[in-house]
C-alpha cells in the first residue's frame, strides 16, 4: 500500500494497493477528477507521482474510465454510465502515465480504475504459465447465469480475474445483486467496473456499472439501462492485489 | 564559369561540365555532379517534395522570425573540413531543422528554437544481419529522441565505403526496449532481403523531434550471415512475433506479440480486422511459436473503428498453438464487450 506524492491533472492524493515484483507491478487504485479543473486542461498525458517503484519502465497496459450519465424522468432513471479502456504505463520509477482520453470530457466528473499489471519487455525469460481456475458461481436461489469465460488465475501476492455476463431471471434484473465466488480468493476486495450493456446515450462505448468483490462474494446493487442488450457483454477483467500476507 | 588561373588563388564560382564551384563563408567548394544510381522511391519522391514545401514555408515567416533563424544560425556550424568551420545561413538551418521534423511526423516549425540541443550518439552492443534478420541490440535508451536508420541494399562484401548509397529505413523510431528490429522496415523500402554474403551500410544518428536539431552519425556495416552462423555466434532471437512473422493471409494490419517478459503475461499490441463474420482474428506464423508460450492468454482491447460503439472496451481471448495440420496461429477471439471492427488489443494478457 502506498499513496501518490502528486499528480498533473487535480485529482488530489491517489492510495494504490501494489505487489511490486522484480520485473512487474500489479497496481490498484480508484480515484476521479474533474476535466474542467486547469490541470488536467494543461496536460497532454494524465501523470501520477508515486514513491520508488520496483521497475523503471514498463509496457503498456491498459486500465477503466468510467463517467456517469443519468435522466431523470417523472418517476425513473434512465442510467447512461458508460466506460472504456485507455492506456496506461510506467515512464520512469516514480511516475505512472495514463493516455488523455477527453471525449466525455462533458460528462462530469471522470473515475478511473487502476487494475493492471505493468510488464516489461526484452526480459531474459518466456512468460511464466499460471493455471486457469473456473469460477463457481453459486447462489441460494440461482438467478444469475455467467459464461464459461468466467475464471480467474491464482498467484501468491495477485489474482487475475475475468468474468462475463450471460443472463439473468427476469424477476431479479433490477434487483441489487449477490452471488458466492466459489473457488476465488477470499482475501481480494474491490470495487471492480463491469462493462457492457448498450449505451442509449453514448453509443461510442458499452454502459459501466459498478460491482464489488469481497470475501469471496460478488455483488452488484444495480446496473445500467441498457445491461442486458443482446451482444453488449458485460465483462469484469482485473488484475487484483490480494490482502493476504 | 569564372576561370581563374590558379586553385590557389581561391574565389572560384560556377559551373563547368560536372563540377561546380561555389563560395561559402570564405571556402572555395568544388563539387562534382553526382547521378542517380537507381529508380526513384516514393519516399525519395516524398522527400523532395516536403523539401521544396519547407524552402517555400521561409517566405511566409515574419521579418522577426527569420531574424530568429539568423540568429540561432549565428551559433550553429556545418562539418568542419581542413580547419575551415562552414557557416550556415538561417534558411539552411531552418530547412535542415524541419526537414528533421516532418521526416519524425511533426509539423513545421516557424519559430527558431531558442537554444541549441546537444544529442547523443547512437550506442549499442551489436548489429545482427541475417537474410530474415536485421536488428540493432543492446541500444542505450534516449527518452524523447527518435532513432533516424539509414541502409543500404546488399553490397560486394569486398565494397569498404557503401555509405552514400544508403537510404532512411525508419526516418524516427524509438528503440524497443534495448532493440530496433528493422526487418520488415527493410524489407519494405528496399523491396529486397540482404543475402548471405553481401555486406550492408548503416547510418544512425538521434533525432530530437521537438527541435529538429538531430546527433552525429554513427555508421557500420556488417556482412549478412545465414541463421545459423549468428546464433553460433551469440545472437539469440527476441521472442515476440510482429508483422514481418506473420503470412500475408492475417487478418491483422498490426502485430507485437511480445513474450519476453519473464513474468505471467504476454505484452500484446495488436490491430485485428475480423474475418469471414466470426468475431475473431488469425494471425497466421511463418515458424512455430516455441513450446512454453503455447497456450491460452485474456487481454483487453478497444474499438477503432467508426459509428456504434466505436470505441467500446471488450476482451479478448487468444489461442496460441502448433498444429502440425494447419500450421501455427494466434487467434483473437472477441469475448466481453460489443465487437467493433478493427479493434486493438494492447496490454498485458494473462498466459493459461
Amino acid at each position: 500500500m502506498f499513496t501518490s506524492t502528486g499528480n498533473n491533472f487535480g485529482a488530489g492524493t491517489i492510495q494504490f494497493k501494489d505487489y511490486q515484483a522484480e520485473n512487474y507491478v500489479v497496481l490498484n487504485a480508484k480515484f476521479s477528477y474533474d476535466p474542467t479543473n486547469a490541470a488536467y486542461q494543461a496536460a497532454d498525458v494524465l501523470e501520477i507521482y508515486v514513491p520508488d517503484l520496483s521497475i523503471n519502465r514498463s509496457a503498456v497496459a491498459g486500465v477503466i474510465l468510467t463517467f456517469q450519465d443519468r435522466y431523470v424522468y417523472s418517476s425513473y432513471t434512465w442510467n447512461n454510465d458508460g466506460g472504456t479502456a485507455i492506456k496506461s504505463w510506467i515512464k520512469d520509477k516514480n511516475t505512472i502515465c495514463l493516455e488523455k482520453f477527453t471525449n466525455f470530457d462533458d460528462k462530469g466528473e471522470i473515475t478511473i480504475f487502476i487494475q493492471a499489471l505493468y510488464a516489461q519487455k526484452n526480459q531474459p525469460g518466456n512468460p511464466i504459465k499460471g493455471t486457469r481456475t473456473r469460477i463457481n458461481m453459486t447462489q441460494e436461489t440461482r438467478y444469475l447465469y455467467w459464461s464459461s469465460e468466467t475464471f480467474c488465475v491464482i498467484f501468491e501476492h495477485w489474482v487475475f480475474l475475468h468474468m462475463q455476463f450471460s443472463s439473468c431471471s427476469y424477476s431479479y434484473r433490477s434487483q441489487p445483486w449477490e452471488a458466492q465466488m466459489g473457488d476465488f480468493p477470499t482475501d481480494v476486495n474491490a470495487d471492480v467496473p463491469f462493462l457492457g450493456g448498450s449505451n442509449q446515450y453514448n453509443p461510442s462505448v458499452n454502459g459501466f456499472s459498478l460491482a464489488h468483490v469481497e470475501n469471496g462474494v460478488f455483488t452488484c446493487q444495480e446496473r445500467m439501462s441498457g445491461f442486458d442488450s443482446t451482444g453488449y457483454d458485460p465483462f469484469i477483467f482485473a488484475f487484483l492485489v490480494r490482502d493476504g500476507e | 564559369m569564372q576561370a581563374l588561373p590558379s586553385i590557389a588563388f581561391g574565389g572560384f564560382s560556377g559551373s563547368a561540365k560536372d563540377v561546380t564551384a561555389r563560395q561559402v563563408g570564405g571556402r572555395t567548394i568544388l563539387s562534382v555532379r553526382s547521378f542517380p544510381t537507381g529508380p526513384t522511391t516514393s519516399a525519395q519522391v516524398v522527400r523532395r517534395a516536403s523539401l521544396s514545401k519547407i524552402s517555400k514555408s521561409f517566405k511566409l515567416l515574419t521579418a522577426d522570425q527569420m531574424q530568429g533563424w539568423d540568429r540561432l544560425a549565428e551559433h550553429c556550424s556545418g562539418a568542419s573540413v581542413f580547419g575551415q568551420k562552414a557557416e550556415i545561413s538561417g534558411l539552411n538551418l531552418y530547412i535542415r531543422l524541419n526537414v528533421s521534423r516532418t521526416m519524425a511526423g511533426e509539423s513545421i516549425l516557424s519559430d527558431a528554437p531558442t537554444s541549441l540541443v546537444a544529442l547523443p550518439n547512437v550506442t549499442y552492443e551489436n548489429i545482427w544481419v541475417t537474410p530474415k534478420t536485421i536488428v540493432i541490440k543492446g541500444i542505450a535508451h534516449e527518452a524523447g529522441y527518435k532513432m533516424v536508420v539509414k541502409m543500404s541494399a546488399g553490397q560486394s562484401a569486398g565494397v569498404s565505403s557503401g555509405w552514400s548509397k544508403t537510404v532512411i529505413i525508419t526516418p524516427g523510431m524509438e528503440d524497443d526496449w534495448g532493440d530496433a528490429d528493422l526487418s520488415y522496415l527493410y524489407f519494405k523500402t528496399l523491396g529486397v532481403k540482404p543475402a548471405v554474403g553481401q555486406k550492408v551500410f548503416l547510418e544512425m544518428y538521434w533525432l530530437d523531434p521537438v527541435s529538429g536539431f538531430t546527433g552525429q552519425t554513427t555508421k557500420d556495416a556488417r556482412v549478412c550471415e545465414s541463421e545459423e552462423d549468428a546464433a553460433a555466434e551469440g545472437y539469440v532471437k527476441r521472442n515476440k512475433i510482429t508483422m514481418a512473422d506473420l503470412k500475408e493471409e492475417s487478418h491483422v494490419s498490426e502485430c507485437d506479440v511480445d513474450f519476453s517478459t519473464n513474468s505471467p503475461v504476454i505484452s500484446f499490441d495488436a490491430v485485428c480486422l475480423g474475418h469471414s463474420n466470426v468475431a475473431s482474428s488469425e494471425a497466421y506464423l511463418e515458424d512455430e511459436l516455441p513450446a512454453d508460450c503455447v497456450g491460452t492468454s485474456m487481454a483487453l482491447a478497444r474499438g477503432m473503428g467508426e459509428g456504434n460503439a466505436c470505441f467500446a472496451a471488450q476482451s479478448y481471448i487468444i489461442w496460441l498453438r502448433n498444429s502440425s495440420w494447419d500450421g501455427s496461429s494466434i487467434t483473437f477471439a472477441h469475448r466481453g464487450g460489443y465487437y467493433v471492427k478493427p479493434t486493438e488489443v494492447f496490454g498485458p494478457g494473462i498466459l493459461y
